[in-house]
């Protein structure tokens, strides 16, 4: 057992992934938000979120994710999220209908990869 | 009969023989000069005197050399030749006579026997003279030639002997009065007073070591001189003369004086001194004999006063004081130790009650603001102790305390005295002594003797004594109390005061400090949340006692929380405060410690142990084992040691004991006989933890308190029912322990893993809803309560704050989820709260199952 929540940030090229592991609800997903939209510079063109390795996520989690949203597109950069099939997580994000907000992946590769061909 | 002494040495025995032979030969020659008889054969005789002078000459010259037999031979060769003669002189001459003076010699020189022996061969060799010379003649001659010397020597030998013995005594009674005279100077020079004799006009005759000593003036220097000059100080003088002439004018013959005077060294340095002068009459001679004691330490003198005064009083009296007051310093130095300032002052005021063999006595004890508080009181009838403070300087005591001196009360005043229940006992004397302590008045020592008694100022002194033992014991006592009470209360907030309430588990804890500790001990134990749903449980003991060993307690347990809280693995905590204990505790320092996470959603429990007694698990049916694994050393002994964590299964209703080492050992025992108690304690314990707690401290540890602090932590995982009900904080910490013991719940409920997930999603939703009305500020925790009914799974949400009304986005989003995931969800708010009922038909079997 770790931290509650982790986030692990990693910028490849154009594109800044961040991963976050654990749980994330009202006490960690706050600050989840501000942690991930600071460190996308202005320069990338989009953001990551990985879920992989979550294993829960609340209303607060959701609110933080439509947030970051909001922010990037305000800026023109892009929000993709990849969570994987059958998880909590991805049958929380299809409950609130978040493909309406951006696009949701199986894996980190195919997000990746659809970046790629979008350009 | 008594050996009677020598009279002559040898040498002058011998010189009196050769004088005696000189003379014989003198007046042999004188016959042969005067006229003489013809028959008389004039050149024998010459050569008869002139052997005699050469045997004269050899023996004066040989005098110092010759022995007693020697002497013997030469006097018998003295009447060889005596006989001799007169056998060549015929019967003319009066030879004969000489042999008187051979006789005489042998009778003043030798013992009788041999001068008797002498006078024989006399007899013998001039009955032979005779008989050659005239057969016939007449007996008389013989008998006037020996029996003369016989008779005069026999008186002579009367004579000597008697001045033998009269000498005899006087060189024994001179021998006596020698050894009298050393004795009297060895006592007089070995006495701590000077000694000191003066004769009538005041000049020193005698002056011994220790007036040597005292005054710094040798003997030599003083005898001779006036006493008054040497050591009376000037403005003494004249008193010194007046008390010299009264004393030898005295006429009383065994005039004696006792003086309190004051006296002068040769260096000039005044002394009080007592001195103890006689008046002695030595033959005629008036001398003063005068004893002299240096009393200028003023407590041995009045210590040496009262030793004797106690002496001459009663021997028996004062040795039972002495019993008394050496019993009370035992009681001060071994029993008091270690206790508590109330047993001891209670214990004290008996004690000394009896040291004085007083009715009552009180111990007042001094607050901060100069006032005195009856502590303790003994004697009268038993009676509430009036705890009302005295200010110093009002009544007895506060008089006693303000004088910082004792005082005697004669006949009191009834308010005077410590209780009023010791009215009856008739008081009529009382006695103050105040208790200081580095020259504070820290309390006041108060005893009282009923009539007909009366308190003397030897008890005054006594009691002086019985106070300053008390003062230091309740000085002691109070130092321990207060560094025991700060010690106590740094412990006590160090270990939780609460221990967190945990849902699903029950916790209980002990810490029992140990029986007749001085100090606190380092034995501490911690019960925390840890990130992702599981309880940190800690157990340790800091090697030491006391401040140092609390305050060490105190870093350990911040610093285990923070990693702790921080997520670190057990292995990583337990590494971070080794390092800690290696670079900021001192050498010795030195602490086992085990570190355990119990995982309940998990079913599973993990530890590190730094050399600490394992924990025990109990498991089934109160069987129980030792968690033995993951074992390292202590803390701060190395400085990258190996923690190994190990984990084990742990079931809903099973128990851990974590305890520190107060618990099992025993003196003289091997700790496995300790290990195998608790063991077969614990199967006959109650489960629940606190009960679990009560049943092993009254079995394990002894009547009166244990040798060591005692540390006792439990922790049971409350096996999963279908009613569920728990309270947590409104904080959002709470939400992952609700989850986690949703999921334990749900699963004990037979929920699939999907359906679990979904389940405790909305309910995350309700809480958080539930936990955001509360507010800021909120305290008042939240109700989770599920029950299980056949297939159907319902669980409500309780909180006692405002509903909001679902705005769009955040909550709304909440409502929604938990709409999707239930297949009820009804929200009833009211003034007093807003309650969630949620309610989902469970499928299970499928545990694995794909989405919904």
């Amino acid at each position: 057992v770790t931290e509650l929540v982790e986030l692990v940030i990693e910028e490849r090229e154009e594109v800044v992934v961040a991963r976050v592991s654990g749980e994330l609800d009202l006490a960690g997903a706050p600050g989840m938000g501000d942690r991930i939209h600071d460190s996308v510079p202005t320069s990338a063109r989009a953001l990551v979120v990985d879920f992989s390795e979550l294993d829960f996520i609340d209303s607060s989690g959701i609110a933080m994710l439509f947030g970051l949203a909001r922010r990037l597109g305000s800026r023109r950069q892009e929000l993709r999220v990849v969570a994987r099939d059958g998880r909590p997580v991805a049958r929380v994000l299809q409950i609130v209908e978040f493909d309406r907000a951006a696009r949701v992946h199986e894996t980190l590769e195919e997000a990746l990869a659809d970046l790629v061909t979008d350009t | 009969v008594r050996e009677l002494p020598e009279l002559f040495d040898l040498g002058v025995k011998a010189r009196s023989l050769a004088y005696l032979f000189v003379a014989g030969a003198s007046l042999g020659l004188l016959t042969l000069l005067l006229p003489h008889d013809d028959s008389v054969q004039d050149l024998q005789l010459y050569v008869l005197a002139a052997i005699a002078v050469a045997v004269a000459a050899l023996i004066y010259v040989q005098a110092d050399r010759i022995s007693e037999w020697q002497l013997h031979l030469v006097l018998a060769a003295g009447t060889t030749i005596l006989s001799f003669a007169n056998y060549y002189a015929g019967t003319s001459t009066l030879y004969p006579l000489l042999y008187t003076w051979t006789a005489l010699y042998a009778f003043y020189f030798f013992p009788l026997g041999t001068a008797l022996a002498h006078i024989a061969y006399i007899g013998a060799a001039y009955a032979v003279v005779l008989a050659i010379q005239d057969p016939e003649g007449p007996l008389i001659r013989w008998l006037l030639a020996v029996g003369t010397p016989l008779i005069a020597g026999l008186l002579i030998s009367r004579m000597l002997d008697r001045l033998r013995a009269q000498q005899l005594e006087a060189s024994e009674s001179a021998r006596e009065l020698r050894q009298s005279e050393a004795r009297t100077r060895l006592v007089l020079d070995s006495s701590p007073d000077a000694f000191v004799t003066l004769d009538r006009d005041g000049i020193i005759r005698t002056w011994n070591v220790a007036a040597e000593r005292m005054f710094g003036w040798p003997a030599s220097e003083a005898i001779g001189k006036p006493f008054r000059a040497l050591v009376t100080p000037e403005e003494f003088r004249e008193r010194h003369d007046e008390r010299r002439i009264a004393l030898v004018e005295s006429t009383d013959p065994l005039a004696t004086a006792h003086f309190e005077v004051e006296l002068q060294r040769r260096d000039g340095g005044r002394f009080p001194a007592e001195s103890t002068v006689s008046r002695v009459d030595v033959r005629g001679e008036i001398l003063l004999a005068g004893f002299i004691r240096d009393v200028s330490d003023s407590r041995r003198r009045q210590e040496e006063r009262e030793a004797l005064m106690r002496e001459q009083a009663a021997r028996a009296e004062a040795e039972r004081v002495a019993e008394m007051v050496s019993g009370m310093q035992l009681l001060v130095d071994a029993a008091l130790a270690h206790r508590t300032l109330e047993d001891i002052v209670s214990d004290l005021v008996t004690r000394v009650r009896g040291v004085l063999g007083a009715d009552a006595a009180a111990i007042y004890l001094a607050d901060q603001g100069e006032r005195l508080v009856l502590r303790a009181a003994s004697g009268g009838a038993p009676g509430e102790i009036d705890v009302e403070p005295i200010p110093f300087g009002a009544g007895f005591p506060g008089r006693v305390a303000e004088a910082r001196e004792p005082l005697l009360a004669q006949d009191p005043a009834p308010e005077e005295l410590p209780r009023a229940n010791l009215e009856e006992l008739e008081i009529d004397s009382l006695i103050g002594v105040p208790l200081l302590a580095e020259g504070e008045v820290t309390g006041v020592l108060v005893v009282c003797a009923a009539a007909p008694r009366h308190f003397s100022t030897d008890d005054v002194n006594l009691l002086r004594l019985a106070a300053d033992r008390v003062a230091l014991a309740v000085d002691h006592a109070r130092v321990y109390e207060r560094e025991h009470r700060i010690a106590e209360t740094l412990q006590r907030s160090l270990l939780p005061d609460r221990l967190p309430h945990l849902p699903g588990l029950a916790v209980a804890a002990r810490y029992l400090p140990a029986a007749a500790e001085a100090e606190v001990g380092g034995d501490w134990y911690d019960v925390l949340s840890v990130p992702g749903g599981g309880v940190g449980l800690v157990m340790g003991d800091v090697a030491g006692k006391g401040l140092a060993a609390a305050s060490m307690v105190g870093r350990l347990r911040s610093a285990l929380r923070a990693y702790a809280l921080e997520g670190h693995a057990p292995a990583r905590v337990v590494e971070q405060l080794n390092r800690l204990i290696w670079t900021e505790g001192d050498d010795s320092q030195m602490a086992t410690l085990i570190y355990v996470v119990v995982d309940p959603a998990e079913g599973e429990v993990r530890w590190v142990n730094a050399g600490h007694p394992p924990p025990l698990l109990v498991y089934g049916e109160q069987l129980s084992r030792y968690l033995e694994g993951g074992s390292s050393v202590p803390l701060g002994v190395l400085p990258f040691p190996d923690f190994q964590e190990v984990t084990v299964p742990m079931d809903p209703g099973d128990t851990v004991v974590l305890y520190t080492d107060g618990l099992i050992e025993r003196p003289g025992e091997h700790i496995d006989t300790g290990m195998g108690r608790l063991v077969a304690v614990v199967r006959e314990a109650p489960s629940e933890p606190d009960l679990l707690c009560e049943h092993v401290l009254r079995e394990l540890v002894p009547d009166g308190g244990a040798l060591d602090d005692v540390a006792l932590l439990t922790l049971r995982t409350i096996p999963m029912a279908d009613r569920v009900r728990v309270e947590f904080p409104a904080a959002p910490e709470a939400l992952s322990s609700m989850r986690a013991l949703l999921r334990r719940w749900l699963r004990h409920g037979g929920g699939n893993e999907q359906e679990i997930a979904e389940i405790v999603t909305a309910c995350g939703e309700a809480a958080t809803n539930a936990i955001e009305h509360a507010g800021a500020g909120g305290e008042t925790p939240f109700e989770v309560s599920g029950l299980v009914e056949g297939r159907t799974v319902q669980i409500t949400i309780r909180d006692y704050g405002a509903w909001r009304a679902p705005r769009e986005g955040d909550q709304g989003r909440g409502l929604s989820l938990m709409r999707a995931l239930m297949d009820t969800v009804e929200v009833t708010p009211t003034p007093e709260g807003t309650t969630v009922r949620l309610e989902r038909t469970l499928k299970g079997k499928d545990s694995n199952g794909g989405p919904g």
